[in-house]
């Protein structure tokens, strides 16, 4: 566990990046400090591994205070991932893995054996050991940054907006990468990003800081998008906060309809408007208009036309989120669900739906109208 | 000079080569022990100048005067410390235009680092001796050995002024040929020290290629990216 006690952080200008700063950063999470620019969210972060010495307050790693520790010892014990990566240009990417290692006076051949292994884990080609940065993509460079502060295992990360220079699509791998990673590794992470959406993404946790290294709010992403702390945290978090929030809402408990799933050519039960077909594997088709029967022969898709196109989500992983989304992708405003197979496991209908957003949006007011909680209102 | 003179007398070269040859020597060691010297005192110096700022233009400015000064003069100034006709009254007043040149070059490379790798090397637990040596001045050789050839040119070539005091390497067949009239001296010396410094700067270019492979990658990545753009 990290701790920011009353941390201050006044340079001799008169400028205060950071202004008594009290946090917990629980071990085996992701905590992501987020804000815009000045607000002192790197230099707490180098607060940590002592890059910054603070002017008033305490930093505590499981207990101790940081500045008991030598810095490069405690550096040693501490992963950085720094914006532009800060590979080293004149070492292949192997040795640049094994920085660490080598600072720790491993020998040679299992300080590059812990390397290759790294490489495997972040989704590097092994070809790759022997380039140097210049000759790596913007991505691969960031997972070259990635491995080599995992390298020599420490039990905590510090990563200084990594993702913020390359591509979005690339961006979107990397992020999806480390939060694989970490449900392997269970590391102490603290992020910082000027991006809410990564934090959002990213956080088990996300402090939002304001100019002059204030804390506006410390809190789980869900919390933050239902209960904005203030002016500040809300035009931060920007639009769409309410869709957002679906996202952390599971779809699973919702009731589905098997009735409505038929097969190719089958007819639709009484009463009901639109039916989805499925083929042999219960994959789905599209939907199709009760009234119209499909005289359909084998091989015959929703390509051909008489098929509507559809939505789909995952019913054992995906969010509230993923289901609405698919329920506007489909003609008749319902929702296919697919089971871990990809096999349709039954449809959820607007109804359905209607009912599981209001209880959602009845939670999400939970503490500000008590009045408007539901006995025992869970989402699911 | 006589009109009937030759340009090159074939004979006497083969007379003199043991003479022609000593002086070869004589020019390489006076020419390449000031840059030797000039670098070992330009890293130190290069070092507090990146380390205190403002040192930097005072040095700067120093070494530019000190360029200026005519190498005549400089060995005039030694002769009476030194001794006529010695070595050290040549190589003192050139490790002072090596180091001219060294400095800013040492500055340059050094400043050359990018600022998220000295601190993606000091968030790693470098100490500051072992991130010097291990990464700030790897990444500053080219850019170093970029000084190191103009220096080492300008050295070679410079000694020969030397021979105003009796002591200039191949300089010594300029004052020989103009003594005696006589054109074959004065091209042969002419032609080793061009020789000299092409070679010399051709072994720099190649320890250069050796030391720093990976610029060379970067260069051909960089030509690469801007064929592509172009």
């Amino acid at each position: 566990m990290i701790i920011f006690d009353g941390v201050t952080k006044r340079y001799p200008g008169g400028t205060v990046a950071v202004s008594d700063l009290t946090l917990e950063v629980p071990t085996g999470e992701i905590s992501v400090l987020v804000g815009p620019s000045g607000c002192g969210k790197t230099t707490s972060l180098r607060m940590i591994n002592r890059m910054v010495e603070p002017t008033a307050g305490r930093v505590l790693l499981d207990g101790r205070d940081v500045r008991e520790i030598d810095p490069p010892t405690l550096r040693r014990g501490i992963g950085y991932v720094i914006q532009h990566g800060g590979l080293f240009p004149h070492r292949r990417v192997l040795d640049n893995i094994a920085t660490v290692p080598y600072l720790l006076g491993w020998d040679r051949r299992r300080a590059r054996r812990r390397a290759r292994e790294l490489m495997e884990r972040v989704g590097l080609d092994d070809e790759l050991a022997d380039r140097y940065p210049f000759q790596l993509s913007g991505g691969q460079q960031q997972r070259v940054g990635v491995a080599r502060a995992l390298a020599a295992d420490p039990p905590v990360l510090l990563m200084d907006e990594p993702f913020s220079a390359v591509d979005p699509v690339v961006r979107a791998g990397l992020q999806d990468e480390l939060l694989r990673l970490q449900a392997e590794l269970r590391k102490t992470i603290v992020f910082v990003t000027h991006d809410i959406d990564e934090a959002i993404k990213l956080g088990d946790r996300v402090a939002v800081l304001r100019e002059g290294g204030r804390l506006a709010q410390y809190a789980t992403p869900a919390e933050l998008l239902a209960a904005p702390a203030d002016d500040f945290v809300r035009a931060f978090l920007g639009r769409d906060r309410g869709i957002r929030l679906l996202s952390f809402l599971p779809a699973a408990g919702l009731p589905l309809r098997r009735d409505l799933v038929v097969a190719e050519g089958e007819a639709a039960p009484d009463g009901a408007e639109w039916v989805v077909e499925v083929d042999a594997d219960r994959r789905p088709l599209g939907w199709r208009p009760a009234g119209k029967r499909s005289g359909s022969r084998a091989g015959s898709t929703a390509g051909n036309g008489r098929l509507a196109g559809y939505g789909a989500y995952r019913a054992d992983r995906d969010s509230l989120r993923a289901a609405l989304d698919a329920a506007l992708l489909s003609p008749c405003g319902a929702a296919i669900a697919l089971d871990e197979q990809d096999r349709v496991a039954g449809v959820v209908t607007r109804e359905v739906l209607d009912e599981a957003l209001a209880r959602a949006a009845a939670d999400a007011h939970g503490d500000a109208v008590p009045a408007a909680r539901r006995p025992g209102g869970g989402a699911g | 000079m006589r009109p009937d003179e030759p340009l090159i007398r074939w004979d006497w070269i083969g007379r003199n080569r043991s003479m022609i040859w000593e002086l070869l020597v004589d020019n390489t060691v006076m020419g390449l022990l000031p840059v030797l010297f000039g670098l070992l005192l330009a890293l130190p110096i290069g070092l507090a100048c990146v380390r205190w700022r403002v040192l930097y233009q005072p040095a700067a400015g120093l070494l530019n005067v000190v360029y200026a000064l005519p190498s005549l003069a400089l060995f005039i100034v030694l002769i009476p410390v030194t001794g006529l006709a010695e070595r050290a009254t040549v190589i003192i007043p050139l490790t002072c235009y090596a180091l001219a040149v060294l400095v800013p070059a040492v500055v340059d490379g050094l400043r050359s680092v990018p600022d998220h790798v000295r601190q993606a090397a000091e968030a790693m637990g470098f100490t500051p001796l072992r991130r010097l040596v291990q990464v700030e001045l790897p990444i500053a050789v080219p850019v170093v050995i970029g000084g190191m050839r103009v220096a080492t040119v300008s050295s070679i070539s410079l000694v020969s002024v030397g021979a105003l005091i009796g002591r200039g390497g191949l300089g010594g067949l300029f004052v020989t040929g103009w003594q005696l009239r006589f054109p074959t001296p004065i091209i042969v010396g002419v032609v080793l020290v061009v020789l000299l410094a092409v070679a010399a700067d051709g072994l720099l270019v190649l320890a250069g290629r050796l030391l720093t492979p990976w610029a060379r990658a970067r260069a051909r990545a960089e030509a690469a990216a801007s064929g592509e753009a172009a």
